[in-house]
């Protein structure tokens, strides 16, 4: 499951391990079309990577925190700290395969 | 949602004979691009070497096509593809905002001649400051000064709906003509060279100057292809295909100067067949299972 989170619940990111930070909008396109992927991957890597969601319109300041210019944003966190971003849609294997390498 | 069988991206001779060739297939077909066909094939003085079109100009083609597209009851979608989504088992394609989307089963992708070169600074800032869509990003820079650089008349419409939301519009345009843009907009005839910045694109540098800016809008009557469709494979410039015209991703094909050289009329029209027999193979190899 992907968590949608408020800016005052960002803490719950920090304590993962390996995270996954989108920041998406309701009305963006990419991020419509990238959000069954994230689902479908976070099922599939539960226990491993904690995916979670916010909305840039909603959040403006954890948007501004992470300087998000463009969404959908992907943040992936390892135990707090930025391990890197992914801009824009990816197909489903290429998303699989990127996260996978910071499993490794 | 309607799902199409095949959607063809592009009018150029090879959408067009793909969109003949899946209509013969019984396939539901979508054809989008500009509906007065591609304005390259116009702008063609002659061409000596189509088979049963001998020494035919480029209006003259453009007519023979309209017309046998119209026999064949063949209805073009107008419209720019912004982004093409590769879902897994079917294809999302934007024209516009987030309601201007269509779904299909298989794709051919059939844009003609890729950009070859995008301003310097424009990759790095793409997604930081840089975008090519402004109907799909205008929202988040609300209030913030931008810079529109458009390459065709019908970006103006793109700049006057920034100037809604943008605290400044800056529009660049890229061709000679008049312009006629909302009052908010602020037009100067410049050439852009450069973006620059650090984390972001912050500057626009022109041939007659430099501007600040939060957001940059590059609006070209073409996208290149791995923009257009993430996760697409290229080969240089053009779009990485097989015997088959089959790209790297699944019930995807495309067709055309897209594919590489030469880049010639006939063969265009020929892998535009190919293709869309590929993708029919590839639906009732779907269908099977």
């Amino acid at each position: 499951m992907v968590k949608v989170i408020s800016e005052a619940e960002y803490g719950q990111v920090q304590e993962c391990p390996l995270a996954v930070l989108d920041f998406s909008a309701t009305w963006c396109g990419p991020c419509k079309m990238i959000a069954p992927i994230l689902e479908k991957l976070s099922e599939e890597m539960k226990g491993k990577v904690g995916f979670f969601k916010t909305d840039v319109d909603a959040s403006p300041g954890l948007a501004a925190r992470f300087g998000i210019q463009n969404i959908p944003t992907l943040v992936i966190l390892k135990n707090g700290e930025e391990a890197g971003r992914e801009m824009g849609f990816k197909p489903e294997p290429l998303l699989r395969s990127i996260l996978e390498g910071y499993l490794n | 949602m309607k799902r199409y069988d095949i959607a063809i991206i592009g009018t150029g001779p090879a959408g067009l004979e793909a969109a003949l060739t899946a209509q013969a297939r019984n396939r539901s077909l979508l054809l989008i691009g500009p509906d007065g066909l591609s304005p390259k094939i116009s702008k063609a003085d002659s061409i000596r070497n189509y088979l049963g079109l001998p020494d035919v100009s480029g209006p003259a083609m453009r007519a023979a096509f309209l017309e046998h597209l119209e026999s064949a009851g063949i209805r073009i979608t107008g419209g720019q593809v912004k982004n093409i989504y590769a879902m897994g088992d079917y294809f999302a394609v934007q024209t516009g905002g987030i309601d201007s989307m269509y779904e299909a089963e298989t794709l051919i992708l059939a844009t003609g001649l890729p950009l070859s070169k995008g301003l310097p600074g424009e990759d790095r800032f793409l997604g930081r400051g840089v975008s090519y869509c402004a109907t799909c990003d205008a929202a988040l820079y609300r209030g913030k000064k931008t810079a529109v650089i458009g390459y065709t008349p019908k970006e103006e419409g793109e700049a006057d709906f920034l100037s809604e939301l943008a605290d400044e519009v800056l529009y660049f345009p890229q061709y000679s003509g008049d312009v006629r843009t909302a009052p908010a907009v602020k037009v100067i005839r410049e050439k852009p060279v450069e973006i620059a910045g650090e984390k972001s694109a912050r500057i626009l540098k022109t041939d007659g100057g430099e501007y600040e800016t939060d957001g940059i809008f590059i609006l070209r009557e073409t996208i290149a292809p791995d923009k257009l469709m993430p996760g697409l494979e290229l080969e240089g410039n053009h779009v990485k295909v097989g015997p088959r015209m089959e790209t790297n991703i699944p019930g995807c094909f495309a067709a055309g100067d897209i594919t590489g050289p030469p880049y010639q009329y006939i063969k265009a029209a020929g892998q535009g067949n190919v293709a869309a027999l590929s993708a029919a193979a590839f639906l009732a190899a779907k269908q099977k299972q």
